[in-house]
């Protein structure tokens, strides 16, 4: 082979090679592939005969660290909500929140930036003042990270997939668990446990630490007793038995733990369930919602309907759920023995329903600095703005 | 917002004074070194008796007088080199080049050459002012050589410099041309400019004896043919937003280059043109694309065919050629395949040169209409990849067009109207004289008697020189036949000749010839001089670099050697700081003072303090008097400036190398609220700050921190509604005996490790100060 035909075939290799090169598009990778969507940290929770609490995101957009994430609260018994965000640190990152009941919170700052742990804060006034204290490792991205029992005991779910323990005063932080120990356990193994998505503590004090689930029909809610863990979730209906569930968020107020299940079938179709526990530890389940492809952006947990209003003294039982979902439904279910309900058509913006005694619901809409809030009464099908607030928020300052 | 990372924007003042400044320095001394040269030359021909003339470097002798092709490419890549240099004097460049050219050119492609772009980029960010003012002097070093030396090993090395550094553009700041990233077509550049600069270089540095293959026009027109092809078929590949002028609610993937680039700013009308074009496009986007694949798949079939078919220089319209001469000079008759052998060759010349018209045509469109032509915007490194395009195309077909194929030197003559007994003589002579060279064996040079015969005059005119009137010159395009002593003559074009006429015997002379044609200038000065002196004198490498030698070669030196001598060293001007810049493991600290400004000289009794490290410890200011103290303030849980200048203290301390026994870093914790020890210490986990002896992070009751940072000028303030405390960014040099020395701006800046390394080093190099002033 001469010279030159070699070199004209090195370049007719190349021109085709470079072709080839060239005319690839990046493949996008398919809707829905992959790791599962994360939980949203919109959410409120309203703690019988207490105050109600939500968590919003404001500002603006989150690539330049101009998203804050804000803490309101509305004391039981009025209709005003006040800015409640702990101060002293960036919480581009996101909240998370407990209630041991009363007007007491827990607040997690999720890391974000150049910070790797979290900063806590705990109030015990409804909000007036804050104590910091620290996790030392990074809260996970979830919406129940964070667990807290009357009495001050601390429960944390981590980024790294790792459950820590506080004991009242919050002295310092133990491994209680991680989701490899858990998952080699006997009842991990049931449910082949994937993550640890949720910390709380039942009505008795018990550390509760949910997850998502490999097997189907499992509910992987787990309790620690007597040196070990074991299967504390609800028993899943036959509809349910080919679906993998993840758990969504788990509370506790009062005496009742409520979780919220999402369970996805093969093909992709989803619902979510509502569950609710009492002290004695058995569950009662809703009635199964399609979710018709729709993703959840926000959460909700609060007082129930048809229950007795809630007192300081009588703190009753916490049994309402309602989620709003990205095709802009918003549904809600007053407790175990209620079906679930379509509410009316939101108003612009709303991000976080919020759920008070006597099937009272609110939402909260942000939009840049503002937040205004809206109030559906029972029985009522259109929404009444109640509130418009204007939030310092603080632009450019964590850039 | 006093605290919040400010970066570095394109015109910041203080690196484009330090940019300017450096381009007048090495400008001046370019200037001294040509002065040095000049002057030295002058006097050692004005010194050494003789020391004047004999000097034919730079010059090509009769066959190998430098062709049309690599004149063109020579001269326009030169001047297209030196224009480049220019282009990367924009003030801009310093700061814009890595993060809005480099890492840009690299966003759609593969990790790997993202990585290898990055480290490029990267390393230009650390040394920003030596990297842009280098980038200046090598490419203006480059277009001047290519310019001065127009033959020989000079001019050779030209072109493989510039085959280098095209390779390092290609490869660093185009990302390998685009060409591993999706989206890749011809109409944007594809396969990006620099390799058509690599392109020119590599042919630019091919020997002697390729200058005139018959093959070599046609390599280059068949690679050219093919690109235009496998073009043509990514042009018209489906799928890749072309066919289309809209998509959707958007603009096509043309339309919206071509709109983005009507956006830069630039002349008005312009702008218009290109905004112009960009509309039809948007409206016409088929047709546009449709045109362009034609267009792009026409050309490349021309040249490929123009290239395959055969033909050869005797053929071509207007050679005066009348047939073959015999051996005693008679003609014969032109035969019939021959006379059809013409006119196939004439139309093949026809087809390239058509096919070339088109392509530059069409490349000056795309030039003007989506290229835009690739200067504007402060940031243009060269004029995009059209015009050099365009040169290798004519460059490919002026090889074509002047190749000689197998005439024999005899033909050329008559070619050139020399009469044919006449040209027959030439031939004879020749080839003796090959048969003498070969005998003499590959390399040797060249050897002749100084006399006025043998010098060469006249670039790209051959010449015909003998005792006969008969020789008289014939113009360009016509070879040499010269007659001399067989002893002396050159032999490089006679061999040639003799090897193509089929007489391998003297394929050897050919080697001997090309050697001395390539010895170049200096060389062939040490020729002339060694053929003044006794024939049969021994030389070696120790004899030639005897300070005689190398004195009597620099006089016989001729202008055009010296000039590539000077652009040598205005090459090596800017790549030995380049290099030496790159071998620097810290960042310029013009960087920090460009983000934070200069450092204030200060010289007053630091305020003391007395908090608790992260280990519980009390530490005084008092009790650290002795050591050098870095402090500083940190919000423990801060989200992006706080970590940054943790890293840079932690870098400062690894500057300071052995000298860090006599420094103390130190931290007062900067957050109301979040200020103990708690959390201090999982800041310093965070940060990596934990084995670091002379680290403290300090913190204390907060009516006692407070006081330090009234002391301190250091103002702290809650933010509500989520957002960090706020305060400045401060560093303060304490000297042993407790004045503070200096105080910086630590405003981190946009935290890329150039800036924390620049940071670092500023940081180092004040405690530096301040242990020699203690």
């Amino acid at each position: 082979m001469t010279l030159p035909r070699a070199a004209g075939i090195a370049a007719a290799l190349a021109a085709i090679l470079v072709a080839g090169c060239g005319s690839t598009q990046a493949a996008a990778p398919a809707p829905g592939a992959g790791r599962a969507a994360r939980p949203p940290l919109v959410t409120s929770l309203t703690i019988p005969g207490g105050p109600s609490w939500a968590i919003v995101e404001m500002g603006g957009p989150r690539t330049r660290h101009n998203n804050f994430w804000q803490l309101v609260t509305r004391p039981a018994g009025t209709a005003s909500w006040r800015l409640a965000t702990p101060p002293g640190v960036a919480d581009n990152g996101g909240l998370v929140v407990a209630s041991p009941g009363g007007p007491a919170l827990v607040a997690g700052f999720n890391p974000s930036q150049d910070l790797t742990f979290s900063p806590l804060a705990s109030t015990r006034d409804g909000g007036a003042r804050w104590t910091p204290s620290l996790l030392p490792a990074g809260l996970a991205h979830v919406p129940s990270a964070l667990g807290t029992a009357p009495g001050g005991k601390l429960i944390a779910v981590t980024g790294r997939g790792q459950a820590e323990f506080s004991a009242p005063g919050m002295a310092g932080w133990t491994r209680l668990a991680s989701l490899a120990s858990l998952a080699a356990t006997p009842a991990g193994r049931s449910c082949e446990l994937k993550s640890l998505t949720a910390a709380a503590f039942s009505g008795l004090g018990v550390p509760l630490l949910a997850g998502r689930c490999a097997a189907p029909g499992v509910a992987g809610i787990f309790g620690y007793s007597a040196g070990g863990w074991h299967q504390a979730g609800p028993a899943l209906p036959a509809v349910l038995a080919r679906r993998q569930v993840s758990v969504l968020k788990l509370t506790t107020a009062g005496r009742r733990t409520t979780a919220l299940l999402v369970a996805a079938a093969p093909g992709g179709a989803a619902s979510l369930i509502a569950a609710w526990a009492g002290p004695s530890g058995r569950w009662t389940l809703s009635a199964p919602l399609p979710l018709g492809g729709a993703r959840i952006l926000s959460t909700a947990t609060g007082t129930g309907a048809g229950e007795a209003a809630a007192t300081a003294a009588s703190p009753g039982l916490a049994s309402a759920a309602g989620v709003i979902l990205s095709s802009g439904r918003a549904e809600f279910t007053a407790g175990p023995a209620a079906d679930w309900q379509q509410l009316p058509a939101l108003p612009a913006h709303v991000a976080a329903l919020v759920l008070g005694p006597g099937r009272q619901v609110s939402a909260l809409a942000p939009s840049g600095s503002i937040l205004t809030s809206w109030h559906l009464a029972a029985g009522a099908v259109t929404w009444t703005m109640t509130q418009a607030m204007k939030v310092p928020v603080p632009y450019g300052s964590s850039g | 917002m006093p605290g919040m990372r400010s970066g570095l924007n394109l015109g910041n003042p203080l690196l484009a004074a330090a940019f300017r400044s450096a381009l007048l320095h090495q400008g001046l001394v370019a200037l001294l070194i040509f002065g040095v040269l000049a002057f030295a030359w002058v006097s050692i021909r004005e010194w050494r008796p003789g020391g004047a003339g004999g000097g034919t470097a730079g010059r090509a002798d009769g066959l190998d007088a430098e062709p049309s092709w690599r004149m063109l490419l020579r001269v326009g890549f030169g001047l297209l080199w030196i224009f480049d240099g220019l282009l990367q004097a924009q003030p801009s460049m310093v700061v814009g080049l890595p993060s809005q050219v480099i890492q840009p050119s690299a966003a759609s492609s593969p990790a790997w050459v993202q990585q290898l772009v990055n480290w490029a980029g990267t390393s230009w960010s650390y040394h920003p002012v030596q990297a842009a003012a280098a980038a200046v002097w090598i490419q203006v070093g480059i277009g001047c050589w290519l310019l001065a030396a127009r033959s020989g090993r000079w001019s050779r090395l030209a072109g493989l410099a510039a085959l280098t550094w095209g390779l390092v553009v290609w490869i660093f700041g185009e990302s390998f041309g685009g060409i591993f990233a999706p989206g890749l077509t011809w109409l944007f550049g594809a396969p990006g400019a620099a390799i058509f600069y690599c392109a020119a270089g590599g042919l630019i540095a091919l020997p002697v004896r390729y200058w005139r293959v018959p093959w070599l026009g046609r390599a280059m027109l068949a690679v050219l043919g093919l690109f235009f092809t496998g073009m043509a078929v990514l042009q018209a590949w489906p799928g890749r937003g072309f066919w289309q002028g809209r998509l959707g609610h958007g603009a096509g993937t043309l339309t919206g280059m071509i709109q983005s680039m009507a956006q830069t700013p630039q002349p008005a009308f312009l702008a218009g043109w290109v905004g112009g074009f960009g509309s039809f496009t948007a409206a016409h986007g088929f047709a546009v694309n449709m045109f362009a694949v034609v267009a792009l798949a026409l050309i490349g079939a021309a040249l490929l065919i123009g290239a395959a078919l055969p033909g050869d220089a005797l053929s071509r319209p207007g050679t005066r050629t009348a047939g073959t001469a015999r051996a005693d000079g008679q003609m014969l008759p032109v035969s019939r395949a021959r006379r059809w052998s013409r006119t196939l060759a004439d139309r093949r010349l026809l087809l390239i040169r058509l096919a070339v018209i088109a392509a530059v045509l069409l490349c000056l469109a795309d030039w003007v209409l989506v290229e835009d032509l690739g200067i504007f915007g402060g940031l243009g490194t060269d004029p995009n990849s059209m015009i050099p395009m365009a040169l290798v195309l004519v460059a490919g077909y002026l090889a074509v067009a002047a190749a000689p194929a197998r005439a024999t030197a005899a033909e050329v003559a008559m070619a050139a109207g020399v009469d044919a007994s006449v040209a027959a003589r030439v031939d004879r002579a020749i080839q003796r004289a090959a048969r003498v060279l070969a005998g003499a064996g590959a390399g040797g040079r060249e050897t002749r008697q100084a006399s006025p015969e043998h010098a060469r005059a006249g670039a790209g005119a051959t010449e015909a020189r003998q005792a006969s009137p008969e020789h008289a010159r014939a113009g360009a395009g016509a070879t040499e036949a010269r007659q001399a002593p067989p002893e002396h003559a050159r032999a490089g074009a006679g061999a040639t000749e003799a090897r193509q006429a089929g007489q391998p015997e003297h394929a050897g002379a050919d080697r001997g010839a090309n050697a001395a044609q390539e010895a170049g200038a200096p060389d062939r000065a040490a020729a002339g001089a060694a053929a003044r002196e006794p024939a049969g004198q021994p030389g070696g490498w120790r004899g030639r670099l005897s300070p005689g030698r190398l004195v009597a070669a620099f006089a016989a030196t001729d202008a055009r050697t010296l000039a590539a001598a000077w652009a040598l060293g205005v090459t090596i001007l800017g790549a030995f700081p380049l290099a030496a810049a790159a071998a620097n493991r810290s960042a310029d600290p013009v960087i920090a003072q460009a983000i934070g400004g200069s450092a204030a000289v200060l010289n007053f009794q630091a305020p003391g303090f007395r908090l608790t490290d992260q280990d519980g410890q009390p530490v005084s200011l008092a009790g650290l008097r002795g050591k050098v103290v870095l402090l500083t303030f940190l919000d423990p849980v801060c989200t992006s400036d706080c970590p940054l200048i943790a890293q840079e203290f932690r870098e400062a301390d690894q500057l300071l190398g052995a000298n860090r026994r006599r420094v103390e870093l130190v931290a007062v914790a900067a957050n109301p609220v979040y200020h103990t020890k708690a959390y201090t210490r999982a800041f310093d986990r965070q940060e990596g700050l934990t084995r670091m002896p002379n680290w403290k992070f300090l913190s204390g009751p907060l009516p006692e921190l407070k006081r330090v940072w009234h002391d301190y000028y250091f103002p702290v303030q809650i933010v509500p509604a989520g957002g960090m405390v706020l305060h400045s960014d401060v560093a303060y040099v304490i000297d042993a005996a407790g004045r503070t020395r200096t105080e910086l701006n630590f405003d981190p800046g946009p935290g890329t490790s150039a800036s924390k390394s620049s940071f670092a080093a500023e940081l180092a190099a004040a405690a530096l100060k301040a242990m020699k002033s203690s």
